[in-house]
């Protein structure tokens, strides 16, 4: 099944609801605790790193019983530096949104050590696309 | 009503009066777990799981809906008893009464009173060293989450089984008070230890599910819960009759710390370690329950979780104002002071030889779709969705369900039919 999900930026009232749809979905589904878990710290990662980075966005999520694909994108002024983006501890976050808690440099290598399969395309001005697959494995516990 | 017997995972203690239900949807709305529904008959049901939260009690205008208590019966039934009680208890008779007036007057209707205050302060001591262990290890599980209330631990089973291993593994305080008030009255009396009855009197409709919580045969379990607003009149008539303090009064060390408990923030306001936050009411919990499941909150060591809006004295069976309440307390605990009356070295003592240990055995409880296969699982929420889609999502309840998706959900599940939807009908 899929869904879609619009991203707005700098909306930081509305922010998370993306994720904690896609939480709420897996969970009807009955998938176990521990991808879910993953896929959420993804989702939440990613559709903040739309609000306070990009322009506005989508989070789409399509669920099948081997693999679960998320997808984000967004219109923003894209990453110049993906390397440099994927270290722990790099952030390019303002000071606003390092006082909200936000900007600690772990967002993109979270979503890496999260998922089975990560990719990331990003031209600057154009955009980020970032592709997140999770294996499913055997039913549930 | 007499209810003390065990009950399997989807008992549920809340009693819809069909008499007096006139199937409105307040309580429906105000479900948290969306378990209510109001079917043909014309009256609500409680159909799904109940996490005892007494949303719906505080919501029906027309008083029809109630939660089982062991009743003050209950305590006919056993030879002794021992009533433990908390400062939500003490809140309820405005701030001129003090505790020792209240306890004193409980004395004509119970054998034996205990104040939890003391175990509350060893319970605040025994968290901070856990904490303090935990921080060493690579595997822990921040934030820890306090496992006081048994609504949260119940919505916890049910919603956030990933959440789980993030309860605080201790025996509550009233756990403790249950199996060493226990000990104490089987020694006094040369009896077995099964014999002596606890009966909580608590605001809290929950609490008469906090016992299935615990293996069944062990001593920490209390035997029923009685509702302060049960016992409310029986006590408030006795105040103030002149009575000296005798040894059924166990009072150890009455002290702001504890008092400050029944209120949101009470528990870590005793917390010395660490970095906490207290979160209550039912929604925000859940707010606060997505966020930890996504990750967040990490850098938190303890977080007190309470289902009632202000803390236990928000409590269904609460007889004073919340705010009244607090006030009330708060007083107390200006006039008690704020400095521990515990010894630390004895806390620490009692932390190394288990006392703190608990028999509570919290499981993750099914969904509505965990008979299903995941392939089946897709298939019904892709159902789900294009069927939503198709709704009004005005969410006014009419067709019986507390809102459009639950309705589809139904509908899929074939738990009720389309044509209940006034808006589809046309």
């Amino acid at each position: 099944m899929k869904k879609e999900y619009e991203i707005k930026a700098k909306d930081f009232v509305r922010a998370g609801k993306a994720s904690i749809g896609v939480q709420s979905i897996l969970k009807n589904i009955g998938f176990q605790q521990d991808i879910i878990r993953r896929i959420c710290i993804c989702a939440y990662e990613s559709e903040m790193n739309v609000v306070m980075h990009g322009a506005d966005g989508t989070l789409s999520l399509n669920v099948g019983d081997k693999e679960i694909v998320l997808e984000v994108k967004d219109c923003g002024k894209g990453i110049e530096d993906i390397e440099m983006a994927l270290k722990e501890g790099y952030s390019t976050a303002s000071e606003e949104h390092r006082d909200m808690g936000f900007g600690a440099g772990m967002g993109l290598p979270n979503i890496k050590k999260n998922s089975d399969n990560f990719e990331i395309t990003s031209q600057k001005g154009n955009g980020t696309h970032l592709k997140m697959v999770f294996r499913v494995n055997g039913n549930r516990e | 009503m007499n209810n003390v017997e065990e009950k399997d995972n989807n008992y549920h203690y809340v009693r819809i009066d069909e008499k007096l239900c006139n199937g409105c949807v307040l309580c429906m709305k105000a479900c948290p777990t969306q378990a209510i529904r109001v079917l043909d008959d014309g009256v609500a049901h409680i159909q799904g799981t109940c996490i005892e939260c007494g949303n719906c009690i505080r919501a029906c205008p027309r008083g029809a809906i109630t939660s089982v208590t062991a009743g003050k019966d209950a305590l006919k039934m056993s030879k002794y008893h021992i009533v433990p009680v908390t400062s939500a208890l003490y809140a309820q008779f405005g701030e001129d009464v003090m505790p020792n007036d209240i306890l004193l007057a409980m004395r004509k209707a119970f054998d034996f009173v205990y104040d939890q205050s003391y175990t509350q302060e060893l319970f605040n001591v025994a968290t901070g060293l856990y904490i303090n262990e935990q921080r060493s290890k690579d595997d822990a599980h921040w934030p820890l989450i306090s496992p006081m209330c048994p609504v949260v631990n119940r919505l916890i089973a049910f919603r956030f089984p990933s959440l789980l291993k993030h309860i605080l593994p201790f025996a509550t305080p009233l756990e403790i008070v249950c199996r060493e008030g226990k000990k104490w009255l089987s020694k006094k009396y040369e009896c077995n230890p099964e014999d002596i009855k606890v009966f909580s009197v608590t605001a809290c409709p929950a609490q008469m599910m906090a016992f299935n919580e615990t293996l069944s045969g062990e001593i920490s379990r209390i035997d029923g819960a009685i509702g302060i607003n049960e016992i409310y009149d029986l006590i408030k008539s006795d105040i103030h009759e002149v009575q000296e303090p005798d040894e059924h009064i166990v009072l150890n060390y009455l002290s702001g710390v504890g008092i400050g408990w029944a209120m949101s923030g009470g528990e870590v306001a005793g917390l010395d370690v660490g970095r906490h936050l207290a979160v209550s009411g039912i929604k925000t919990t859940i707010r606060y329950l997505q966020s930890m499941e996504m990750g967040l909150l990490k850098d938190i060591d303890y977080v007190e979780l309470r289902a009632c809006r202000e803390g236990c004295i928000g409590g269904a069976f609460s007889v004073t104002d919340k705010y009244a309440a607090k006030n009330s307390l708060n007083k107390l605990i200006r006039i008690f002071g704020s400095e521990k009356r515990v010894n630390f070295s004895y806390a620490k003592k009692l932390y190394r030889e288990g006392w703190f240990d608990t028999t509570r055995k919290l499981v993750p409880l099914s969904s509505k779709s965990s008979h299903l296969s995941i392939h089946e699982g897709i298939k019904r929420a892709e159902d789900i969705e294009t069927l939503l889609k198709t709704l009004p999502r005005k969410e006014c309840g009419v067709c019986g369900c507390p809102d459009c998706r639950t309705f589809a959900e139904d509908v899929v599940d074939g738990m009720t039919s389309i044509d209940k939807c006034i808006f589809m009908r046309h």
